[in-house]
């Protein structure tokens, strides 16, 4: 123990070096400029760069890759907040409640708390990264398919807290996006399903592709069906960006709870970020004392989503690094790099390998520092990009719309599964439907269906096996906690109401309000 | 305030005059608008048509790799180790691109489409790359590629976990025909290369088993790992990083591997007697002059027999295994024919 301890202080003293800490400001800026492109991932940041760390030692290279990888994460909400494009789709959710504040004039304080709370969210998992590593990497072991069926459910009942207005509508997207997620190859048989021949659809709609369109594009095409006005969308701007002492307290149980759902998410192979910021965004939703403001632009919800992504970063290297389980894209490059380096995965990182080990979690503690400082210096300047004229922004928006589907796999095909989704996004906001629910199930419809169907294989065709482990049960719970809650919470509110006789009105999600 | 907003805006063109620039070299031919929107009024650079066809061709560019795989995958983690010491013998830098997709006819699609000119190389990924011609996805056939030299080649094993019951092979095949159907093995897709490995065990050896697609290799041997399967078949490189959690049976080779001196060949014991995995081969698109072929394919054993990169390979896990252009091209050619003849054993 004494020793491992000394091992950890050792590594901040090799992490303090100027040359690492210039690196990881380097690598934190990219990652940040990275993110807040839409279609430049973290994956593709960190896979990018990754040449470029192998003529490092492979602790400055890791550093560099980590820090790409929070930047990325957390850069990806200011294109979300701004102009409701989310960078990367750990960020989709932030653009739900972000949006709303930039067009009431709040950017700056909108991407202030999207900062605060992906500092938080990245510090806070560095605590399970550093304590809890080997007991957490047990929680990747116990996730078999069955219970794999059970999160993408438990994933799916987020859809009747995000669908506020009408819950027939959010079925109905979500029914929409687990039809749209069959597209592709059968998981089981390999069998090619509404492909219409395109060798491009054999993997599935592209997420990114897919929320691009839905988010982005069909924005261009709300904003350009209105007049343009020449003046910026925010009439009145506020420049305070400086959190109060009680906007951090309002946040910080939200922060807490993102924490931990956002390094149980990231554990779990598979899952990732983009699931982790809607589970933190409706858990922020579920507890917060200022429901009202959700859906017209609350802190809090940025805060949920933007915590619990970041917190996904820590988590995610658990099994990485212990188990040679990379969870998602991003930790299978760092692996990919860790091997190239000559390392592999696994418990000799923390014995034989424990100083590098330990050298590139204090960079990354050291990351969420300066992610903290250089978010903050830039939001001022970001939060401009809001005062812009539509006339500028649409044009843009548009261009940047394009680039990004086409930087995925530099396909064109990809241009044109993000028109659709553009056309469809907005007749899906036309009609009151609701596009966060369409991504989610995108998202979920492939675990959920894989771990359906390879348990019923397993099974013999049995049922019985997805009752079979004590997880199993936990997730159901959860699930009927997640369907129940909202429910009961109107109910309540409803009462509270009326007997306080206010007419605090439930409001969609959806519209993209301006502020006139 | 005013002037910060004019300098935004004028960064925010930039941005994106860059960002078309950057993809500008590929839309080149489709779209020359975007090619002079980026930089103003400058036409093509027009030192890059020259290509010389003397004799002896070197790179005059920076050469582009095609990896039909994502960024992290096995194919993209060795490309990248052999990137890495390539400048040495070919020149010029070597970049890799990882065009993923449609279980790798993306990449490959754009190879076989790729200029001939020496600069686009790729690799091909057997046999995986021959599934995709044979299941329809591919637009290329096996000549729409000229053979520059074998890269890394991995031969198939059969696993089952650390604690299992089944000691040898012999245990699981009886055990198999004892209790059809019982035994589960993970793949990592239907018809896909460890699927392969698993149908062809049960073929040979008689027995009946049920397979699960995990649809990629981590994830299957995952499930091996967490007992959720009784065996499964993988890559001898896959399970590096957790070999003591599992037992290696037996593997499906004509003579025994030299990391598993112990471990029986399948021929051996009576069942398939055929090698059986996969290999990544470095080809160029049809109609690469001669002369640069010839350039490539020397530069790589050059590379390939360089110790500091056989010292990186090695640590890496990566079995490298240099062929010249003929046997590369045998190669293709014999993987084409044996998964075309897969048919039968389904």
């Amino acid at each position: 123990m004494l020793e491992t301890l000394s091992y950890m202080g050792q590594g901040f003293l090799n992490a303090l070096t100027p040359l690492t800490l210039l690196l990881m400001a380097g690598g934190t800026a990219i990652g940040i400029l990275i993110g807040c492109l839409p279609g430049l991932s973290a994956a593709m940041g960190v896979a990018l760069l990754l040449p470029m760390t192998f003529t490092m030692s492979p602790e400055s290279g890791l550093i560099v890759l980590g820090a790409i990888y929070c930047g990325a994460i957390f850069g990806g909400s200011i294109s979300a907040i701004l102009i409701h494009t989310p960078g990367t789709p750990a960020s989709a959710a932030t653009a739900i409640e972000g949006y709303q504040l930039t067009l009431q004039g709040k950017a700056g304080k909108a991407l202030a708390v999207a900062c605060f709370s992906s500092f938080c969210g990245g510090l806070l998992s560095c605590i399970s990264l550093y304590f809890f590593a080997p007991l957490l990497a047990q929680l990747a072991m116990k996730f078999g398919s069955p219970e794999y069926f059970w999160l993408s459910i438990f994933g799916l009942t987020i859809i009747a807290g995000v669908a506020s207005k009408s819950l027939l509508k959010g079925l109905i997207s979500g029914a929409l996006g687990l039809l749209l997620s069959t597209i592709g190859m059968d998981p089981i048989e390999g069998a090619q399903r509404f492909m219409f021949g395109q060798a491009s659809l054999y993997e599935g709609i592209n997420t990114t592709c897919a929320l691009i369109g839905l988010f982005s594009m069909s924005q261009v095409l709300i904003l350009a069906e209105k007049k343009i006005r020449q003046r910026a969308k925010a009439n009145k701007f506020h420049d305070r960006i400086a959190l109060s002492g009680k906007e951090i307290r309002r946040i910080t149980p939200t922060i807490l709870r993102s924490w931990i759902i956002g390094n149980l998410v990231g554990i779990l192979p598979g899952a990732g970020a983009s699931i982790a910021c809607f589970l933190g965004y409706n858990t922020s939703r579920q507890f917060s004392k200022h429901k009202e403001e959700f859906g017209k632009g609350s802190i809090e919800g940025v805060a949920g989503s933007e915590a619990a992504n970041n917190a996904v970063t820590g988590g995610s290297l658990i099994p990485m690094l212990t188990l040679g389980i990379p969870g998602e894209s991003v930790t299978a490059v760092l692996m990919g790099g860790l091997i190239i380096q000559g390392l592999q995965p696994g418990p000799e990182l923390f014995t034989r390998y424990a100083p590098m080990t330990y050298t590139f979690f204090a960079g990354f503690v050291l990351t969420q520092f300066l992610m903290l400082g250089i978010g903050l210096l830039g939001c001022r300047g970001f939060a401009q990009i809001a005062r812009l004229s539509d006339a500028i922004l649409i044009p843009s928006v548009a261009v940047l719309c394009v680039v990004g589907s086409f930087a995925i796999h530099k396909n064109f095909v990809d241009v044109v599964i993000m028109m659709v989704f553009g056309i469809l996004g907005y007749l899906v906001r036309k009609f009151d439907l609701n596009p966060a629910a369409i991504v989610l199930a995108l998202i979920l419809g492939p675990i959920g269906e894989k771990g359906l169907r390879r348990s019923l294989l397993l099974s013999g065709g049995n049922p019985a096996i997805l009752f079979s482990t004590p997880v199993c049960w936990v997730l159901i719970a959860l699930c009927v906690f997640g369907v129940c809650s909202p429910i009961l919470m109107n109910r309540m509110e409803r009462k509270v109401m009326a007997a306080s006789g206010g007419d605090a009105s439930e409001e969609d999600t959806l519209p993209p309000r301006t502020s006139e | 305030m005013k002037k910060m907003k004019r300098c935004l805006i004028l960064l925010m063109a930039l941005a994106m005059a860059f960002a078309l620039a950057a993809c500008g070299n590929n839309a080149d031919t489709t779209s020359p608008e975007g090619s002079a929107l980026a930089d103003g009024s400058a036409p093509a650079d027009p030192g890059q048509e020259a290509t010389p066809t003397e004799e002896a061709w070197t790179p005059e560019e920076n050469i582009t790799l095609i990896v039909s795989y994502k960024a992290g995958s096995g194919t993209d983690n060795t490309a990248r180790v052999l990137a890495a010491y390539a400048e040495k013998y070919l020149g010029k830098p070597v970049i890799i691109e990882n065009l993923e997709g449609g279980s790798g006819s993306i990449g490959w699609t754009a190879l076989a489409q790729a200029e001939p000119d020496g600069y686009t190389l790729g690799f091909l990924n057997l046999p995986n790359f021959n599934a995709t011609i044979v299941e329809g996805l591919a637009s290329y056939t096996v000549d729409s590629f000229a053979p520059i030299c074998n890269h890394v080649t991995e031969t198939s094993v059969i696993l089952v976990k650390a604690d299992s019951p089944f000691e040898t092979i012999g245990d699981l095949v009886k055990y198999g025909q004892e209790h059809p159907g019982e035994l589960k093995a993970s793949t990592n897709g239907s018809r896909a290369s460890n699927h392969i490995g698993a149908q062809v065990l049960a073929n040979s050896a008689g027995f009946e088993y049920t397979d699960i697609p995990y649809g990629g290799t981590a994830d299957q041997l995952l499930a091996l790992r967490q007992g959720e399967v009784d065996f499964s078949v993988a890559k001898e490189a896959d399970f590096a990083s957790f070999a003591s959690e599992v037992k290696v049976l037996a593997v499906y080779s004509t003579e025994r591997l030299a990391g598993y001196p112990d471990v029986p060949t399948m021929g051996e014991l009576g069942y398939y007697d055929q090698w059986l995995g996969s290999s990544r081969c470095i080809v160029a698109p049809a109609g690469t002059p001669d002369n640069v072929l010839a350039f490539y394919e020397q530069a790589f054993q050059a590379l390939m027999e360089d110790p500091d990169y056989l010292q990186a390979a090695e640590s890496a896990g990566m079995f490298t295994d240099y062929m010249n252009r003929e046997e590369t091209g045998a190669l293709i050619q014999q993987q084409q024919a044996f998964t075309e003849s897969l048919e039968s054993v389904w």
